[in-house]
């Protein structure tokens, strides 16, 4: 095989989850009436934001071999979080910050400390104290959420302050703020990964631990921030969920980890650690709105996205291992 | 011979009630090959560790250079210039050949003010590094995964042989490697020797130590059961060594 056919062999593999997308776009726009418009992909892109957000945190754990299930609560917590303080009616505070737009800055940084606040807590239990993060992070997921029931009392905040709101409602080309938000959240934390010290080096300790403490890397710092920016990402997920939803309720993004969950493992991140690019990762989610749209579309109960869902992730997993073999004919 | 480079002190290590190591003394020079024999579970292993920074010794203590020494991680013997091979190999499968070579110590330049890594100064580097040692790898941007044991462990060592830092430790080097390179590993440590380094190498094949070393200190028990020249002792003195036939200390034999 001449290095040519290789490489460009290598790129498709490694890049796989992009052709899927835009395949399964191509479908849907020739087969589904009215997909085909820009209206429809913008709101694939507007829809797939907070899970996008979410699904950043999570790569960047899995990458580094390990786990956070928490990510959903503590979303749902910052929410909860910035609702109370910042939404004029239910349980919301209504607090009234002068000038009007120091009120985003000051909601963002509380929903980025409170996920930040869980990050530390569950990276050093897993971290300093050797503990499962399977296990770990399953328990803040619960205990988590109870605080969120327990601060709101199971009542809701509504009508988030004008001046927060702002960011979902203004577009920029055709795509609100807070998709925007996402999108550069993407870009950046890809930067990271691929191109920082930081990054290769999480990417390595997801491949072997071992190797990369005995080369001097500083493990347990390294996987004590990736679960940090794993928990203050979640927070900013949370941020950008209470603009969506303009306030919180008590069960707020219920069952975003799952599809989290599913947006990474389809987006070529290896459950196993080590494997996997954030691009791929957005590739996922996208194709999971994608997917949701069209069911909508189509009119379709809602209750099908669910087995879809769930077919996908099985066809992902399957064809990560179909790459697998390819890549060892390759070798 | 000058100061020796690393002196170790009566070190020994408990796990537990178990004594794995009962005091350890030796030194090694600079330039000078040491092999490490013994049994297995006479806790050879053990000790490269606490030299590594791996493991920390229960009590006794180390001069590196003349100085009180203790590495309380990898990173802080490897700051203080001691490299090591493990048995088990150390590399990262799912990052390519470059990524591994550079493994913790990337080249960056700052864009913005953020540490970026410098792929293309990394890759000559690796490129000169493998052709000088004669290493053929036919892509330095394959995954480590993809390629046989062979170049795996040649990768390994060409690591080190580049580092080189100023004290090698070397875990069973060669225990995935063929004959040509086997003794092309051995014409490295030499090479290595002669720039002034230090050479600690593990073996259970006593045709390698004696084809390499300068001196050989058997490991029994948990201490010193020889310390020889290797010009002034045979394979079967110190066979007798490692399953202490002879007294410990005992010198010459044949």
């Amino acid at each position: 095989m001449s290095p040519r056919t290789r490489y460009s062999l290598e790129l498709v593999l490694d890049n796989l989850v992009w052709f899927m997308l835009v395949f399964v776009l191509a479908v849907f726009s020739i087969f589904i009436p009215n997909f085909a418009q820009l209206g429809i992909f913008a709101n694939i892109i507007e829809a797939s934001s907070v899970l996008g957000v979410m699904s950043i945190g999570l790569a960047l754990v899995i990458i580094a071999g390990h786990m956070d299930l928490s990510v959903e609560s503590v979303a749902a917590l910052s929410a909860m979080a910035v609702g109370i303080m910042f939404c004029s009616s239910g349980i919301g505070l209504g607090l009234q910050l002068h000038p009007d737009w120091l009120m985003v800055p000051v909601s963002l940084a509380v929903a980025l400390a409170v996920g930040a606040v869980i990050g530390v807590i569950n990276g050093f239990l897993i971290v300093r104290l050797k503990m499962s993060a399977f296990i770990i992070t399953l328990a803040s997921y619960i205990w988590v959420r109870g605080l969120v029931l327990v601060v709101s009392g199971g009542r809701s905040a509504q009508d988030l302050a004008p001046a927060i709101r702002w960011f979902g409602i203004q577009r920029l080309a055709g795509l609100p703020l807070t998709a925007w938000i996402a999108i550069g959240c993407f870009v950046v934390f890809s930067l990271i990964l691929a191109k920082t010290p930081f990054g290769r080096h999480l990417v390595m300790i997801g491949g072997n631990e071992t190797a990369t403490f005995r080369a001097g890397i500083r493990v347990n710092r390294n996987l004590i921030i990736a679960f940090v920016l794993a928990g203050a990402i979640a927070g900013l997920a949370g941020w950008l969920l209470a603009i969506r939803t303009s306030g919180a309720t008590a069960n707020l993004g219920v069952g975003l980890l799952f599809n989290a969950f599913a947006a990474v493992v389809i987006g070529g991140v290896s459950l196993k650690g080590g494997v996997g690019t954030l691009p791929g990762v957005y590739a996922g989610v996208l194709l999971l709105s994608a997917i949701n749209t069209a069911i909508n579309l189509m009119g379709l109960p809602a209750n099908f996205t669910q087995v879809i869902h769930g077919l996908l992730v099985l066809a992902a997993v399957l064809l990560d291992a179909f790459k697998q073999t390819i890549r060892q004919r390759l070798a | 011979m000058s100061e020796p480079l690393l002196v170790l002190d009566n070190v020994t290590k408990n796990y537990g009630a178990i004594q794995a190591l009962r005091g350890i003394s030796f030194s090694i020079g600079r330039g000078e090959v040491v092999a490490l024999l013994g049994d297995n579970g006479a806790g050879k292993s053990t000790l490269v560790k606490i030299i590594a920074g791996g493991l920390e010794p229960t009590s006794g203590r180390m001069l590196f250079e003349g100085k009180e020494f203790l590495a309380r991680s990898p990173a802080e013997a490897k700051a203080a210039g001691i490299e090591t091979v493990y048995q088990d190999l150390s590399l990262c499968t799912n990052v390519d050949v470059v990524a591994n070579f550079f493994m913790g110590r990337e080249i960056t330049r700052k864009v913005l003010g953020v540490p970026v890594l410098d792929e293309r100064a990394m890759e000559a580097v690796v490129g000169k590094a493998l052709a000088n040692a004669g290493t053929h790898i036919p892509s330095l941007r394959t995954k480590v995964e993809h390629l046989s044991g062979g170049q795996r462990q040649a990768i390994e060592l060409n690591r080190f042989v580049h580092w080189g830092g100023k004290l090698v430790l070397l875990d069973e080097p060669f225990a995935a490697l063929g004959v040509e390179q086997t003794r092309r590993g051995l014409d490295m440590i030499r090479q290595v020797a002669s720039q002034g380094i230090g050479v600690v190498i593990i073996t259970h094949i006593m045709q390698q130590a004696f084809q390499v070393a300068d001196r050989i200190v058997v490991i029994r028990q948990g201490v010193v059961a020889g310390d020889v020249a290797r010009n002034k002792t045979s394979p079967d003195a110190v066979i007798n060594m490692i399953t202490g036939e002879t007294l410990a200390g005992a010198g010459p034999a044949g």
